[in-house]
């Protein structure tokens, strides 16, 4: 019985313990059925997830935007010294022979410069070897592969344009990759690379290997594939549940596309480095960031530097740790010569240079924070943000490097000099190409790196006398009534406003100078003059004239107006001055020619448009009467420092209590606005003579000028005239001063005195006017 | 036709005012090309390559190419003219009208090429729906061309 029970016992345990395994089999099995469905499912859900995701990946291409290219022909005003200038900000590197794209050789006066050819809406330029000889302060002669005689140099990037979000890249496919490059990338982060199926038990197990060796995580084992798609899909946390899913995906990505394709992704996508809230994507944006280049012209040492960043962008700075940096370089350079991608020679040359970094700060991209503004919002005009951050437009600006960085040194000395603390005063620079309205420099800010306030464009200031000459253009619209000459009383006067109080506008010297010229009123800016010719005309009058030279702001018909309390930003006065510099022709300001698509075809331009707005007669006066406050007037200081052939004009400006400092000026191919003041309002305590006319002397003075037109129009004549201004007069005659007159202002009478004026020829052109 | 009246009253005028200045005479004027105007000015060869833009349908290459050119040659008629004709072409006729007021006042002295370009203004008024300022335009063109008769 006991055995019985003993068996029986026994048997009870092992249907127990059969029970009991029976039961665990079958719980197994379900689990792995499920497991396996479910996984199943997973991975249909993950190739799906993972083609889908890799066809229509969008790269994140922001719009760049570049400078006008530079233009090389014989006679252009280019001095060898900016010549050179212009090659390092695009970082050229001398080198005997130039032998490529991007070098360049100095043979005396003569630059064998090798381009680096771009395109262009008229199709760009080749890469090509041009001989550009230089002397008397021009190109002398130029000789280039197609032997013609225009050439240009590629445009220099400035800026790129990313609205919303942050990832910056600049895609270079896998044939214009470097192979040594590629060679360097395989040796160092997955020398399975072309073997493994997206996962590399080989790599995994040498990574374990070295990380015991030294007793921590040194090696991840991740092959180029599960890289990538970490970079791609996954976020970078560090999760259990990402390791997971990583593995899968990249032996799925390895299923469906060639090496080639993962690899030209690879390489687009791998994220280098931050720049502010700016996320640095792919080796091509790499190149440039980090030295200034693009990818194909970095030297081997250059490329192991972006190799060694693979293996963490921040710990392997080259810019904040150099010597950590170097040292993963050289690593990166030895490795690429065990594996025989490079030979021992280049190895041991190269890894004396040094890393070759450009410092952040003096990169083209981020110097001209001002004028990519201008862009930016002329842009976001047209285009959605998310075309401007995808698509990978080429945006081909206005901006002329040797002028933006002539005006900032304009500004920039004469504030040291008269505000040596540095904290006080700040100003703002508009540079045009008046003819076809270009904007060629755009300073808003003495420290003009600075991002932030961007006066150019935001400061609304009350512009002062710079409003004169619309005064004056108005009295001349009405030639039987005035001409230059015209006397005007240069008296105490009293208006009485609309809200009951009496306007008593003073001098700037504090005295009156009786009956003056028109033209005096304008050239000593004469406040008490320009306001009783306004009140005559009526400041609605003014107005009309303001809004017809494009003046779009509303400007209330008040008498202050008449000695400029209207409140613009500098662009804006750049604006209806052009058409006083194009002798009567109003062209919308533009910062942008062309837009041309990621390839180089062109989408959209941005023609030069122009409309007749003042007549002939009346813009040559004006413009004559802006000349003599140059030569004679309030803007006389420019002389001393433009040649004294050059005929330029200008107006200064000077606010109450001298908050703000003004000159706005041009010869006949440079207009520029010069804004001086404080950004709390305070008074600056300088005139626009002494606060901003230097800005522009010493501006201009740098530029390349041509002289504004001489010879007056037809219906215009050279006429003396006596003091009074009611008569005509003579050469020599006392008090006769010689003034350009329209012909219905020319009086009949004569002084008497001298020879007469040349009036039968004013009335033969009115004769034959009548049958014209 | 008026040549003579205007010859009369030029002699009256004369008389008249005293004026020791003698009229221009009429002489023959030399016509104004692309030649004339930008003779030694590599703006020259820039303006071939936007023809042959414009022959090919390239309508951006060919505003470029002679937007450069203007660059290198602000005071050129003969520029303004060309981009009037092209804005025309492009279908726009207000800014081929401006180009072109813009190219007469940089015109040489020159009737026949001014009632070209008054034609071409009058071309513009036309299709921008302004008929009295086309015929307005026209009758400056014909006046020109019959000063030259």
């Amino acid at each position: 019985m006991a055995k019985k029970a003993k068996t029986s016992k026994k048997r009870k345990t092992s249907a127990k313990q059969r029970q009991r395994r029976w039961w665990s089999w079958r719980f197994i099995g379900k689990l792995a059925l499920v497991g396996l469905v479910l996984s199943a499912a997973g991975l249909v859900y993950l190739d799906a997830y993972v083609r889908d995701r890799f066809d229509s990946h969008v790269w994140q291409l922001p719009a760049r935007v570049y400078a006008r290219p530079v233009e090389l022909y014989p006679g252009r005003v280019l001095s060898r010294n900016d010549m050179l200038k212009l090659l390092e900000l695009m970082r050229y590197r001398r080198a005997a022979g130039a032998p490529t794209p991007g070098s360049y050789t100095t043979d005396g006066n003569t630059l064998v410069i090798h381009t680096r050819g771009f395109r262009d809406s008229d199709g760009g330029e080749p890469s090509e070897r041009l001989r550009v000889s230089l002397s008397g302060g021009r190109v002398s002669g130029l000789s280039g592969g197609d032997g013609d005689s225009v050439a240009r140099l590629e445009p220099l990037q400035i800026g790129s344009i990313h609205p919303g979000h942050t990832e910056d890249r600049v895609f270079v496919p896998l044939d214009r990759v470097p192979p040594l490059l590629v060679q360097m990338l395989i040796a160092t982060e997955d020398r399975d690379f072309y073997d493994h199926h997206g996962i590399s038990p080989r790599g995994l197990a040498r990574a374990m290997v070295a990380n015991v060796k030294a007793g921590g995580l040194v090696q991840g084992g991740s092959t180029l594939t599960q890289q990538l798609v970490k970079n791609f899909w996954l976020t970078q946390d560090r999760t259990l549940a990402r390791k997971l899913v990583e593995m899968p995906m990249a032996v799925l990505l390895e299923l469906h596309y060639s090496k080639e394709q993962i690899l030209e992704a690879y390489l687009n996508e791998v994220y280098l480095g931050q720049d502010g809230n700016r996320a640095i994507h792919g080796m091509g944006l790499g190149a440039q960031f980090y030295f200034g280049r693009p990818l194909e012209e970095l030297e081997p040492h250059q490329l192991a530097t972006l190799v060694a960043l693979l293996k963490g962008p921040s710990y392997y700075d080259p810019r904040r740790n150099p010597e950590r940096a170097k040292s993963r370089r050289d690593t990166v350079l030895r490795v690429a010569r065990d594996e025989g991608a490079l030979d021992d020679q280049a190895f041991q040359r190269y890894k004396e240079r040094d890393l070759e970094v450009v410092p952040r700060g003096v990169s083209p991209l981020y110097a001209f924070p001002a004028f990519i503004d201008l862009v930016r919002r002329q842009l976001a005009r047209d285009y959605p943000p998310e075309v401007l951050g995808e698509d990978g437009m080429r945006i081909h600006s206005t901006l002329d490097v040797l002028a933006q960085l002539a005006s900032e040194s304009a500004l920039r000395d004469h504030l040291n000099r008269i505000d040596g603390s540095g904290d006080r005063l700040n100003g703002s620079v508009v540079v045009v190409a008046p003819s076809q309205g270009d904007v060629l420099a755009l300073v808003s800010s003495r420290k003009p790196r600075d991002h932030g306030y961007n006066r150019a464009l935001d400061a609304v200031r009350p512009i002062g006398s710079l409003v004169k000459p619309a005064v004056m253009l108005t009295a001349l619209e009405q030639p039987k009534r005035y001409s230059l000459a015209t006397p005007v009383p240069d008296e105490p006067i009293s208006v009485s406003l609309p809200n009951g109080t009496t306007w008593t506008p003073q001098n700037f010297s504090g005295e009156s100078h009786g009956p003056i010229p028109m033209l005096d009123a304008l050239v000593h800016s004469r406040n008490q003059a320009t306001v009783q010719l306004g009140m005559d005309l009526g400041p609605g009058k003014v107005v009309k004239t303001l809004d017809q030279l494009g003046v779009k702001r509303k400007v209330p018909a008040y008498p202050s107006i008449l000695l400029g309390s209207i409140n613009m930003t500098p662009f804006e006065v750049a604006m209806w001055y052009q058409p006083l510099a194009t002798g009567g022709f109003a062209t919308p300001l533009r910062s942008i020619t062309d837009v041309l698509d990621k390839n180089g075809e062109p989408l959209a331009r941005y023609p030069v448009e122009t409309r007749e707005v003042l007549d002939s007669g009346p813009a040559f006066l004006i413009q004559w009467a802006m000349q003599q406050v140059i030569n004679d007037g309030t803007g006389r200081g420019a002389r001393k420092v433009l040649p004294a052939d050059l005929r330029v004009a200008g107006k200064t400006g000077t606010s109450d209590e001298y908050r703000d400092a003004w000159f706005a000026g041009f010869s006949g191919n440079h207009l520029a606005v010069v804004w001086v003041g404080r950004d709390n309002n305070q008074s600056a305590r300088v005139t626009g003579a002494t606060g901003a006319l230097p800005v522009w002397s010493q501006l201009m003075a740098s530029l390349p000028q041509t002289s504004l037109p001489e010879a007056p129009p037809p219906g215009v004549e050279m006429v003396w005239m006596d003091p009074a201004g009611d008569k005509t007069s003579g050469e020599g005659c006392a008090g006769a001063r010689l003034y350009p007159m329209l012909e219905a202002s020319i009086p009949e009478k004569s002084d008497g005195c001298g020879t007469v004026h040349k009036a039968g020829k004013g009335v033969v052109d009115w004769f034959k006017g009548l049958f014209n | 036709m008026p040549q003579g009246p205007v010859r009369l009253i030029f002699l009256a005028a004369l008389l008249v005012s005293g004026c020791s200045v003698m009229p221009p005479a009429e002489e023959a004027q030399t016509p104004v090309t692309a030649d004339t105007e930008l003779a030694g000015s590599p703006a020259l060869s820039l303006l071939e390559r936007a023809d042959q833009a414009r022959d090919q349908g390239r309508m951006a290459a060919a505003g470029r190419y002679l937007e450069r050119a203007l660059t290198m040659a602000p005071n050129s008629s003969w520029l303004y003219r060309e981009l009037a004709l092209l804005r025309l072409e492009e279908g726009d006729p207000a800014g081929a009208e401006g180009l072109a007021r813009r190219a007469l006042r940089l015109a040489p002295d020159n009737d026949a090429y001014r009632a070209d370009l008054w034609e071409l203004v009058a071309a513009a008024r036309a299709e921008q729906g302004d008929p009295d300022g086309a015929d307005a335009a026209r009758k400056r063109a014909e006046s020109l061309r019959r000063d030259r008769a």
